[in-house]
């Protein structure tokens, strides 16, 4: 196993350089002038379009842009992203921390609650609670996240004033950038109970659980539906019919038997899930203007901020190799029959 | 109770909470934050250094909260000025400006202390006015020093290959003396607007601050250095400021995109009454308004016209609509000389029913065909709704030279078929044409002008033909400026307020619009030269009637609106006014205050 992990970190690399490869050759399909705009926002600055050009090397050959950005990256630089603005690395830094707190926020609940859901609907497969998850599901997954998200905006925001946007209030904001706040973990409900800030942590929580809960209601329709129908399937197998005959109780049965057994495919679309919540809750983050990565992701791809964009990439593509290895490592810890090597 | 009925009546108490807390939020609320002003908006700021700054949101942040310049407009004018740095406005009277309009003389404020406490000087007047004119990075601010200084042939501190001219920091160093505690500008020729341009483009920093800072230090041997660095955050005061404004600056934390300023207590007049300004960056139209509403935010952007229902009637919200501003936005350019290669935008690059010929616009009959058929007020009215004046020249309302019965194209159906029917020798009405009309997507307003001209010319001859297609804002601006677009809707406002700022870039031969488009006229040009030079403002209107009357006989461009603000804000904010030069309306947060 150790070797199996270890060469899937060598991987790593050769991704990064796929990714950034396949990102300056799609940029060539725009045209220099096109990429220029970056820099070039105002009718004024029309006129300095061929040396904003020239300054930036837009029009050089795309391995000569290659080169630079190598050389930048070289001095440990991943370029200057103008949407940030902010060095590259120190912006994946400086968004990175506010789309973890906010994906463990919704990765928890949708995992628990999904699975627990899914699980029940499956036992009790044509009874209400199987009828309501469907429900449940199919209507909450068939709209749009933005649309959950506008909506729970009014009323969480716009009505009740409980879920402000944002991360963190004003004067909550001001607290934690004065002396009397150590950023320990850069999340901040944790950073906020290491200094002993209850109003920070619920301020923070306050703030969180709007974009929480449009994505956690959204994303976790899909895994009470993959739940259910793995767990229906695996009911049917001999060895739950075994159990039961056997005289367990009915929880052993379903909790250590049958989905133990059930879990493979949840375990697949978790670790899907969980890296694409981290790679960009983009809409959620928008709407309810939380800081994360993925808003600046998009910022970057729709102004063609190149270095951005790359970056950006770069680091998601890092976070799918991950994570795929850690779903096949807690295959091989679910499912003694898996061997990694 | 079994499962269902349980589910119902939790649902029951949940809708009650909902609808009595709705009910209750909305009215008598109290002054939040009453010490704090918030904006959010949907653009943020890009820098804090006033030489690298050319947008409107790093403008209205840092002048004139955390900068100052020399003299500031007076109330609502932007023809008058009061001092500011300066300690008198100069003027022939009182010897400021000498005879032949050349010479500038500030006296230079004494008492005046920088946010860290060390004093303000006219040395440091002197090296704030080189470093926004030497730093000069490309499509920067520059020019609007560069130029007027030494000469409107001096746009850039380097030639065309893009190198340092290399006696241009001994020409600016010359230009500008220090004399005791005086600052003497001596402009190469004179420029009549030359203070209008000082009274924003003359913010004072403080010249140890920045060299103690890694920045130049104001000597002509390191200045190559700091010329036309590539990334904003190389300019030393990016994200650090010490100026003379009424605010600090507090914090720009880059990863909530927020600018925090803080009330400067040693303020050389009376201290601000707001202790804190907060700027938040808010992408969606939508939090804004909730925070708007919620009293979150005292002042929002509105982010186009389109939202404006969205605002009107909240309680405790004033919307302030129709404020006079200094733009020209959108005009409808026509492009003289299209470039053809390749360009499927012109067709068959024939007078064949199929295409146009690369100069289709060059005939004076197809412009004002054109012309006659644009109605302005009906454009005004669906893209804006209503909110705008008909414009009939470049020179905007409010501004000297502006022409209130300038004469333009009455909407004609008739004349502009007449006029079809006398270009090109009759070819263009018997055989027709064909062209691509593009608008930026997004831009609801340029598609609207789009479809207008399209269904206005349509309606006029079968043969006539133009297909309207949305491109981004990016593709749009490069096929602008490569000659590629027939017509082109683009707008302009003010650097400054001077009818020059308007008339060279929509009709000089050089201009930014009448450049790629192609329109030059000899007499234009000229009269352009001459106002700019010409001290006497009667003559000086005199020439831009005169300007605004061939804009009109020649018709390169067909002008549309002359643009106005709307601004949102809390009723509790007071102290605010409104000067066509603000763009964003918290660029003098120095005299508000909340209070109901």
């Amino acid at each position: 196993m150790g070797a199996y992990v270890a060469r899937r970190f060598l991987l790593l690399p050769l991704v990064a350089f796929g990714v950034t490869v396949l990102i300056f050759a799609l940029l060539q399909l725009v045209s220099p002038e096109q990429r220029a705009a970056l820099f070039v926002t105002d009718v004024k600055q029309l006129a300095q379009l061929s040396n904003v050009i020239r300054k930036y090397g837009l029009d050089q050959p795309v391995y000569v842009q290659y080169g630079m950005w190598l050389q930048e990256l070289a001095h440990g630089d991943l370029g200057w992203s103008q949407t940030a603005r902010m060095p590259t690395s120190e912006a994946i830094a400086a968004f990175f921390p506010a789309t973890l707190e906010l994906t463990i926020y919704i990765f928890v609940p949708v995992v628990l609650i999904g699975v627990w859901l899914g699980t029940q609907a499956a036992v009790h497969k044509d009874r209400f609670v199987d009828h309501f998850s469907r429900l449940f599901a199919i209507s909450l997954r068939g709209m749009p996240s933005f649309v959950w998200g506008l909506i729970l905006l009014m009323v969480f925001y716009g009505w009740l004033n409980w879920f402000p946007p944002g991360r963190l209030s004003l004067e909550a904001d001001l607290f934690t950038k004065s002396p009397q706040f150590h950023s320990y973990t850069h999340l901040l409900t944790v950073d906020a109970l290491l200094n002993g800030q209850g109003w920070i942590f619920v301020d923070a929580i306050k703030h969180i659980a709007g974009p929480a809960l449009t994505l956690v209601l959204v994303e976790m329709a899909l895994l009470v539906r993959i739940t259910r129908s793995s767990m229906l399937e695996v009911l049917r197998q001999d060895y739950v019919r075994t159990g039961r005959a056997k005289g367990l109780a009915e929880p052993v049965v379903i909790n250590r038997h049958a989905r133990r057994n059930a879990l493979i495919p949840i375990i697949t679309l978790s670790s899907l899930l969980f890296v694409g919540l981290l790679g960009g809750v983009v809409l959620a983050e928008t709407i309810f203007n939380f800081p994360g990565i993925g808003k600046w992701g998009a910022e970057a791809a729709v102004q063609l901020d190149i270095p951005g964009v790359t970056g950006f990439a770069i680091f998601v593509a890092g976070l799918t190799v991950l994570g795929n290895l850690a779903a096949d490592v807690l295959y091989a810890a679910i499912d003694p029959r898996i061997r990694l090597g | 109770m079994n499962l269902q009925r349980r589910l119902a009546v939790v649902l029951i108490l949940v809708l009650g909470v909902t609808l009595a807390t709705f009910t209750g939020v909305v009215q008598g609320q109290a002054v939040k934050n009453p010490d704090t002003f918030v904006y959010q908006s949907a653009g943020d700021v890009e820098t804090l250094d006033p030489a690298w700054e050319y947008d409107t949101t790093s403008s209205a942040t840092i002048l004139w909260n955390i900068y100052e310049t020399l003299i500031f407009f007076r109330g609502g004018r932007t023809d008058l000025y009061d001092p500011m740095l300066a300690s008198e406005v100069p003027n022939l009277q009182n010897g400021g400006v000498s005879a032949d309009g050349k010479t500038f003389t500030f006296k230079i404020r004494q008492g005046v202390k920088f946010h860290d406490g060390t004093p303000m000087t006219a040395d440091d007047v002197k090296y704030s006015l080189l470093r926004i004119m030497l730093t000069d990075r490309d499509a920067g601010p520059s020019w609007l020093l560069l130029a007027p200084i030494l000469g409107f042939d001096v746009q850039s501190t380097r030639d065309d290959k893009g190198n340092l001219i290399p006696d241009i920091f001994d020409r600016a160093n010359r230009a500008i003396q220090v004399q005791g505690n005086t600052v003497v500008i001596t402009l190469t020729k004179p420029y009549a607007g030359f203070l209008s341009i000082l009274a924003t483009w003359s913010p004072v920093v403080s010249q140890k601050f920045v060299a103690a800072n890694g920045g130049w230090d104001g000597q002509k041997a390191t200045m190559p250095k700091y010329n036309n660095l590539p990334k904003p955050d190389q300019m030393t005061l990016f994200d650090k400021a010490n100026g003379t404004g009424p605010f600090k600056l507090e914090r720009w934390d880059r990863g909530t995109k927020t600018v925090t300023l803080i009330r400067n207590d040693d303020y050389w007049r009376t201290p601000a009454k707001l202790r804190r300004i907060v700027l938040q960056n808010v992408e969606e139209f939508g939090p804004r308004r909730l925070a708007l509403q919620n009293g979150d935010a005292d002042m929002i952007s509105l982010g186009g016209l389109v939202n404006l229902p969205a605002v009107q009637g909240l309680p405790g919200v004033r919307v302030v609509d129709d404020l006079p501003q200094l733009g020209n936005s959108p005009a409808l350019f026509m492009t003289y000389n299209i470039d053809p290669e390749g360009n499927t935008d012109i067709g068959s690059a024939k007078l064949d029913g199929n295409g146009i010929p690369p100069n289709f616009f060059s005939d004076i009959h197809v412009r004002r065909a054109f012309a006659y058929l644009v109605d302005r007020q009906a454009f005004i009215d669906q893209a804006y709704r209503g909110k705008g004046r008909v414009a009939n020249g470049p020179i905007p309302f409010g501004m000297l030279g502006y022409a209130p019965r300038g004469k333009w194209f009455e909407v004609s159906k008739d004349k502009a078929i007449a006029e079809f029917k006398e270009a090109w020798g009759g070819q263009v009405w018997d055989k027709g044409f064909k062209f691509t009309l593009s608008f930026n997507t997004g831009n609801v307003a340029r598609q609207t002008l789009t479809q207008m001209v399209k269904e206005a010319v349509e309606g006029l001859n079968p043969k006539f033909k133009i297909d309207t297609r949305g491109i981004t804002w990016s593709t749009y601006l490069q096929q602008q400026a490569k000659r590629r677009l027939p017509m082109f809707a683009l707008g302009w406002a003010a650097d400054y307020p001077d009818p020059d700022n308007f008339t060279t870039p929509f009709m000089h031969s050089t201009g930014t619009f009448s450049g790629p488009q192609g329109y030059k006229n000899p007499e234009v040009d000229r009269l352009i030269e001459a106002a700019g030079k010409e001290p006497d403002p009667k003559k000086r209107e005199e020439a831009y009637l005169k300007l605004q009357e061939l804009a009109y006989q020649d018709v390169p461009t067909i002008y549309l609106r002359y643009s106005v603000g709307t601004l949102v804000l809390r009723s509790w904010v007071k102290g605010w006014y409104n000067n066509p030069m603000f763009a964003e309306g918290y660029e003098y947060a120095y005299r508000f205050s909340k209070g109901q």
